[in-house]
């Protein structure tokens, strides 16, 4: 048999196989063993026989050898001789793919292009009729033909056209299509089209709208988009289809589907983009005229917001090459009805078609600044007009506002004082209305009746958008705007919600970034000198003084004037034998750490001078007042210690390593001489006042770097710093200097105690807490014990310390105590393991290891359920075991609502089969101290059903159970004395808001699977209770009711609600 | 909206200007404006964690607990000016239709001086006289309310004397109450009134 019967045969199920064998020939022809004319004849016979699926392999079997034939193998005149062949037979099956084959070789040129081209075309019809997976291999080849021989086609000119038409009349596989419109584009584009302009466009304009729904599991992964996309290239492909696409795609508008609408627009926003700016005046106004009622009468805001899209692109493209205003430009013509039509419509600027008028303008105008030169000429004067003329403040207010949008305008077209772009050639026309605008706008903020807010608020944002536009006010008029708002700020008592102050707050604020000089020189003297001397409790207003200072003091020299005046303040405030309440200095320091937290301290110039004054200084005169040689005790207030040890925190974070040195050495001298001032640690008996300086040590010790190996009292190792430490925490009667303390302790286990020297703390730990005397159910443990406990446990817990395990089963045991006051104690401990703390924190560099949280969860969880489920079993009907006393279960509850409160609720769902009966068991507490723990299980309850639906409380069947909780909880009932604070009550309810409102579009599958909602058979049930709750005496917990109440109304239904495409 | 539109062109009120109730919070000290910085007025520096008293015995004092807070008529305006119009995307109280002083609250059996049934008079403005809209909105005014106050409340949703070219027929259908449910029964209505409501906050 020869090679071609044998092809003949297995090329239907073995393509491998076929495949070999056409290689093997490709190898002889190569070797001269055969040559490529027998190859064709011995086509022969089959070639010319009358079925055409014989004939298709014959000519396959050529393909294939071709296509095994090395790139440079065959001879210019062999490809002529194929190319000739193939086109003849293009109908046949396999010819395509071996014009596609010889078309990519080197030696195939223009003239076998334009006969392959001529074939395609001469046989379109049959081409047609092909299975779509055959259509594509036509389109291929031409698209390969336009990509490697496009000028053989340009030079067939109308006949290439007409005939990549006629061969695409009818496609409808949307992986033809694509490739398709991407070759009609380059026709479109680069051909001369204008004896078939309608014929092309009609061609792809045929599609239009697109309408298709990607198959699933669709192998091409074609979406609609991609389709609408290329379809819209090629309509806005040619000026010349202006005449067809214009008028068509604006009868789309009258469709009743917003889909398509949106499609039309889109398709005219690439037509205005891409037409020669000619064709776009040409449509401008019909355009206008049609997309005016699609803004004025908005059905949808994106169909809106698109057309306004369309209006701003056409003022783009007729302001290209604009020099010189004048009333002939073909902008200047499309503008005019459309500025006729929003002065008409802002005649009564308080109604409801006033803010699309406003929206025109305000798209239109900041398309160039042509554009906004013309409309500010014909729309200003008039508006001004009727403002003069207005009756009311609502309209005056309406008018306000529409300028402004002007002025954002303005902004984007001429820019802002810090704007660096070049600016426009063309002069900005509100120049002309300078002083008008500032007289009106000052009139309406400072002269109305002081009450019209919300109109002195539009008054004050039109003022501010003029101040920064570039090169518009001059420094004096922005200073007059600035004094206005200094005077809003310090002399006016407040109404209502103040919002005009925030307002006031945020514009100078927004100045002051782009004229610092002004601020410094108006406001800062002003402000500053309503500070007082001290709080002598006259009711001076100095907080929100210091408030606004501190807001507009972002700016670099602003800030370092701030921090300079401010000290100067405090430190005559420290002179004085009589200073008035602590408040005072306290709010002077919270300012300054407030600047201080908003800028980058480490790059500041002036750091060395913060440091001199603020840490070193203040940390003296608190050694002072700590030892009685201060005139006053500013610095004795634990609290003002507190905001100068963050304020030193800051500072000292920021520092180079030796002033860090430096300030390591002084955490307990604080930067005085021994004979001044002995350190709390190992003093013998030091005063309140003396161990409160221990505020300052812990917050310079935070501040330290982990590495650093100068801290005092850590050589040879830390032992007696740590049990002198402790024994003051167990010991310390005021609650600031306790936490101070334990802080303390915490920070050097955790963050500087080498790892070597891990034993030094878990004595410690023992010391306190000795396994033996677990077992003893006598156990009493002073509540400062506990907490140092806690503490300690803490520090090693975060850095993963080996005995973490031991420590949190440890701690465990003490809930067990028999005596209550130690359980219950030790159960409210567990929220210090894993809460966040400022000062043992990741900024301060403490040692928090990423899996410490999931550790401690899985740990306790299993052995607090497994516990719980003991007290359970042994308080039942039958006594087998002696009863546990009351407190356990309570304390076990309590402590787990500590640790859920402080983790992640990605840790806790994976283990929710187990924790749900326990969560619900915590809203089963009913005595009062049980409050926070109900408290705490709402909160994590709401954030699961928040997150993940209803189905995770329905895949543990446990939906009637908690609901039948949350409604009791929610109940108000004195009567019978059941304890339900009215959070409580809120909280209850908004689980049960969350519980019915559908889930987020991105939770799992299988919350949202088309079944009856979970929560049908406690419908009734729930919206009856909450009828109730609507009488209940608290404002908010009736509030959550009606919107609980509507959301079961509305999301819990019979059916299923069905999704719209 | 099938048919064109009675009032293409209302007058909006803007949303600052609404009444709306001030938290006492803020209006208790007048004259200080806190911010960012001084959210506390007493600084502590106290453990938040202290766990000899419960974390939220320290900011909500039982006398608060205990304060009694009455349903007032700023009260039912929050819950019916969110309710969006039928023609517009605009709030029955940004158009007026609903206001403040055109809300009462009254006993409602004048003979029973103990008694807490209370009626909730509500009228209604519409934006023009003869808008055919106003039954629908006095429904959704209805159904809002009756999904809202508690039992002892009785709903009394009334077109404003003068406001409206026939406001007795509207008036009528809105009192009676086995027309209100015969046309809460209509599955288009209640689309339209469920539309009205999603606004509402």
């Amino acid at each position: 048999m020869s090679a071609l019967q044998t092809f003949l045969l297995v090329v239907d199920h073995d393509k491998e196989e076929a495949k070999q064998i056409a290689e093997r020939i490709a190898q002889d022809v190569e070797s001269k063993k055969t040559s490529l004319i027998e190859v064709v004849q011995s086509l022969g016979e089959y070639i010319n026989d009358e079925d055409a699926i014989l004939r298709g392999k014959a000519v396959s079997y050529l393909t294939a050898v071709i296509r095994a034939l090395p790139p440079k193998f065959l001879s210019r005149q062999q490809i002529q001789v194929l190319t000739t062949f193939f086109s003849d037979r293009i109908e046949d099956g396999g010819a395509v793919a071996g014009l596609e084959t010889l078309q990519k070789l080197d030696r195939f040129n223009k003239a076998l292009a334009e006969e392959v081209a001529q074939a395609i075309f001469d046989h379109f019809q049959e081409l047609q009729d092909r299975s779509q997976s055959q259509r594509f291999q036509v389109y291929q080849l031409l698209n390969e033909l336009m990509i490697n021989h496009r000028a053989a086609l340009h030079e067939m000119g109308d006949h290439s056209l007409v005939g990549i038409v006629n061969l695409m009349t009818g496609e409808k596989d949307p992986r033809n299509l694509m490739l398709v419109f991407s070759i009609l584009k380059v026709v479109m584009m680069e051909w001369d089209v204008s004896n078939h302009a309608e014929n092309l466009f009609d061609a792809v304009y045929n599609y239009f709208p697109i309408t298709f729904k990607p198959p699933p599991n669709d192998p091409y992964g074609i979406t609609a988009q991609d389709l609408k996309d290329r379809l819209q290239d090629c309509i806005s492909a040619n000026s010349q289809f202006a005449s067809h696409a214009i008028p068509s795609l604006l009868d789309k508008l009258d469709s009743t589907s917003p889909n398509v609408k949106k499609d039309a627009l889109n398709a005219l926003i690439a037509c205005v983009k891409l037409y020669d700016p000619n064709t776009v005046s040409t449509y401008s106004i019909t355009i206008w005229e049609t997309l005016k009622f699609e803004i004025l009468n908005a059905q949808e805001e994106f169909l809106s917001d698109l057309s306004l899209d369309v209006l701003s692109g056409i003022a783009q493209r007729l302001s290209e090459g604009i020099t010189q205003i004048s009333d002939q430009l073909p902008l200047a013509q499309y503008l005019r009805p459309i500025t006729k039509e929003c002065s008409e419509q802002l005649q009564e600027p308080q109604q409801k078609q006033a803010k699309p008028a406003q929206k025109i303008l305000s798209s239109t105008s900041a398309a160039s600044a042509a554009s906004f030169t013309l409309i500010v000429q014909t729309v200003v004067a008039p508006l001004l007009t009727i403002y003069q003329e207005a009756d009311g403040i609502a309209k005056q207010r309406a008018l306000l506002e529409t300028l402004t949008v002007l002025f954002d305008s303005a902004i984007q077209v001429f820019g802002e004082w810090t704007t660096r772009d070049p600016e426009p050639t063309i002069d900005n026309s509100l120049l002309e209305f300078k002083d008008q605008f500032s007289d009106i706008f000052g009139q309406a903020l400072m002269g109305v009746i002081k009450e019209e807010g919300s109109f002195r608020i539009s008054a004050l944002k039109g003022f501010l958008r003029l101040s920064i536009l570039r090169n518009y006010f001059q420094d004096n008029e922005i200073g007059l705007f600035v004094q206005y708002l200094d005077e809003i700020l310090l002399k006016e008592e407040s109404v209502g919600r103040d919002d005009l102050k925030k307002e006031a707050i945020t514009a100078l604020t927004e100045i002051s970034k782009h004229k610092p000089r002004l601020i410094l020189d108006i406001t800062f003297p002003a402000f500053v000198a309503t500070l007082p001397d001290s709080d002598d409790g006259s009711g001076s207003n100095y907080l929100a003084t210091l408030e606004s200072l501190a807001q507009i003091s972002a700016e670099k020299d602003i800030f370092d004037t701030l921090v300079r005046r401010l000290l100067s303040k405090l430190n005559i405030l420290l002179q004085k034998e009589q200073p008035g309440s602590v408040d005072y200095p306290r709010a002077i320091l919270l300012t300054i750490l407030y600047v201080m937290n908003q800028r980058k301290l480490d790059q500041d110039p002036n750091l060395d001078l913060y440091y001199d004054k603020i840490v070193v200084g203040l940390c003296r005169s608190a050694t002072a007042a700590a030892s009685g040689k201060a005139p006053n005790n500013i610095l004795s207030d634990a609290t003002v210690l507190d905001v100068l040890g963050k304020l030193c925190n800051l500072i000292v974070r920021s520092l180079p390593r030796n002033k860090q040195d430096e300030a390591a050495e002084n955490i307990y001298t604080l930067f005085t001489s021994v004979d001044d001032f002995q350190p709390v640690p190992f003093a013998p008996s030091p005063s309140d006042n003396h161990r409160r300086t221990m505020i300052i040590s812990t917050y310079l010790l935070a501040s330290l770097p982990a590495d650093c190996k100068i801290l005092p009292y850590s050589t040879p190792n830390m032992s007696l710093l740590l049990s002198d430490i402790t024994t003051r925490c167990v010991n310390e009667s005021e609650s600031a200097t306790s936490l101070a303390l334990v802080r303390h302790l915490a920070l050097l286990i955790n963050k500087f105690l080498p790892k070597t020297d891990l034993d030094l703390a878990t004595a410690t730990f023992d010391s306190l807490l000795p396994a033996t005397i677990i077992t003893d159910p006598l156990l009493t443990l002073t509540t400062d014990t506990i907490k140092t406990i806690f503490w300690i446990s803490k520090a090693l817990v975060l850095r993963l310390a080996p005995k973490t395990t031991q420590i949190l089963t440890t701690l465990l045991a003490l809930l067990s105590s028999t005596n209550p006051e130690t359980s219950t104690t030790a159960a409210r401990g567990f929220t210090i393991l894993l809460r966040n703390d400022e000062v043992l924190s990741a900024p301060n560099g403490a040692n928090i290891r990423l899996l410490s949280k999931q550790r401690v969860f899985t740990t306790l969880v299993p052995l607090i359920s497994s516990r719980i489920r003991e007290v359970n079993v042994s308080s039942g009907p039958d006594h087998i075991k002696p009863a546990q006393p009351d407190h356990i279960k309570p304390a076990h509850l309590t402590a787990l609502s500590g640790i859920l409160s402080t983790i992640s609720p990605t840790l806790v769902m994976p283990e929710l089969p187990t924790l749900l009966p326990l969560l619900l068991q915590s809203l089963d507490l009913q005595t009062a101290d049980s409050e926070a723990v109900r408290a705490a299980t709402l909160e994590i309850l709401a954030v699961i059903i928040r997150d993940n639906g209803v189905g995770v409380v329905e895949e543990c069947g446990h939906v009637q159970s908690l609901v039948t909780r949350l409604l009791k909880t929610a109940e108000h009932t004195p009567k019978t004395g059941a304890v339900n604070a009215p959070r409580l009550r809120v909280n209850a309810i908004k689980c049960l808001f969350l519980l019915a409102q559908t889930p987020s579009s991105d939770a799992p599958a299988v919350a949202k699977a088309g079944k009856l909602s979970p929560l049908l058979p406690v419908k009734n049930e729930v919206l009856r209770a909450l009828r109730f709750v609507l009488d209940d005496p608290k404002r908010d917990v009736r509030k959550a009711a009606v919107d609980s109440r509507a959301a079961w109304f509305r999301g819990v239904d019979d059916a299923p609600e069905d999704q719209d495409d | 909206m099938d048919s064109a539109m009675q009032n293409s062109n209302p007058t909006i009120l803007n949303a600052a200007d609404l009444p709306t109730r001030l938290r006492p919070a803020s209006s208790r000290k007048s004259g200080t404006c806190k911010g960012v910085i001084f959210a506390f007025t007493n600084y502590s520096v106290a453990d938040p964690s202290e766990f000899a008293i419960g974390p939220y015995a320290s900011d909500e004092s039982d006398d608060d607990n205990l304060i009694e807070e009455p349903i007032d008529e700023q009260e039912i305006y929050d819950l019916i000016s969110t309710i969006s119009d039928p023609e517009h995307p605009i709030s029955l109280g940004a158009l007026a239709v609903v206001s403040l002083p055109d809300i009462k609250i009254t006993p409602t059996l004048h003979d029973v001086p103990g008694s807490l049934v209370r009626t909730a008079t509500v009228l209604i403005t519409p934006t023009i006289t003869h808008c055919s809209l106003a039954t629908v909105i006095g429904l959704g005014v209805r159904v809002r309310l009756e999904q809202s106050l508690p039992p002892r409340f009785r709903v009394d949703v009334r077109i404003k004397e003068g406001t409206h070219s026939t406001a007795e027929e509207v008036n009528k259908q809105l009192a009676d109450k086995e027309r209100v449910a015969a046309a809460l029964e209509n599955g288009t209505l209640m689309g339209v009134i469920a539309k009205m409501l999603e606004t509402c906050q």
